[in-house]
């Protein structure tokens, strides 16, 4: 099986835990190398998460269980790679 | 070894989000406040009316600290899971997620169960240092020594609460020790007006 290397979630979490410590948990799980949580929106008592994950074999199911683990919920998945390498979205004539 | 400073860790996280810390100190400063005024009132109720009998003195005095303790560890326990069932119950409907078994359900539990133990411990542990006196009073026949120094340490016990809070408040320690000791000064003196008068 394809090893994931990217990982885009939008995800739905309560301010506490913040996403330092979000950051802190997911990076320490084995597979991930590293760990990017942006908040693209505040409410009064939750906030949208985008995270960004890389590593050599992300444990999609472990990431889940960290983040459900940490009050939060996965909205969408955004972004994925899997293989050998990383690569970006193609630029289309669209684009 | 290990385990011990997970559990310390894990303290750490829970105080973090349940704010387990400020609730459970201003829970043990209030209780700790109220079992010292209440000994007041028995120690005071016992003095103007004569009891010279330490035993008698102790018994009621533990009685109450014992009420006190259970009271507190009741109350608050039943009020913090009410409340705090109530927030989780929020949070889970706006995350459309079940909180009950994350960081965040158990860090609330965490928080009913200690903040309930200095609810219980601190008004029953105020109130049993104010009786020292009368554990060490033994048989002995003249009490007055006991009831003196038994209000002395009430006081002095008010007074540390007092710099705790003006600690917290970063505020003048000696104003809040004094305000603190001015309710005990004033409860011992209503008692004392209401015995003489009764």
């Amino acid at each position: 099986m394809a090893k994931i290397r990217r990982l885009v979630l939008d995800t739905l979490k309560p301010h506490e835990p913040n996403i330092i410590d979000l950051a802190n948990v997911l990076s320490e799980i084995e597979g991930v190398a590293a760990v990017n949580i942006s908040i693209y929106e505040l409410d009064r008592m939750v906030e949208n998460a985008k995270i960004t994950i890389e590593g050599e074999d992300i444990p999609f199911s472990g990431v889940s269980d960290m983040i459900e683990e940490m009050g939060g919920t996965i909205h969408s998945i955004d972004e994925v790679v899997a293989g050998k390498k990383i690569i970006d979205d193609a630029d289309t004539l669209q684009d | 070894m290990r385990s011990l400073l997970e559990a310390v860790s894990y303290l750490r996280e829970y105080d973090k989000l349940a704010n387990i810390s400020e609730i459970a100190r201003r829970y043990f400063a209030m209780n700790a406040f109220d079992g010292v005024l209440t000994i007041i009132g028995v120690l005071m109720g016992n003095f103007v009316a004569g009891v010279s009998d330490a035993r008698i003195v102790l018994s009621t005095g533990l009685a109450t600290s014992v009420a006190m303790g259970v009271s507190g560890l009741w109350g608050a326990y039943l009020t913090e899971s009410a409340e705090r069932k109530r927030d989780l119950d929020e949070l889970s409907r706006v995350t459309l997620t079940d909180l009950t078994n994350t960081r965040i359900g158990r860090a609330s539990r965490a928080a009913i169960f200690i903040v309930a133990i200095v609810d219980g411990l601190s008004p029953f542990l105020a109130a049993l240092i104010v009786l020292i006196p009368f554990i060490l009073a033994g048989s002995s026949e003249d009490l007055t020594w006991a009831y003196y120094t038994s209000l002395g340490l009430a006081l002095l016990t008010l007074f540390s609460l007092g710099l705790f809070l003006g600690r917290i408040s970063h505020g003048r320690m000696i104003v809040y020790g004094l305000k603190t000791v001015l309710a005990g000064v004033v409860s011992i003196v209503i008692s004392f007006f209401l015995g003489v008068s009764g």
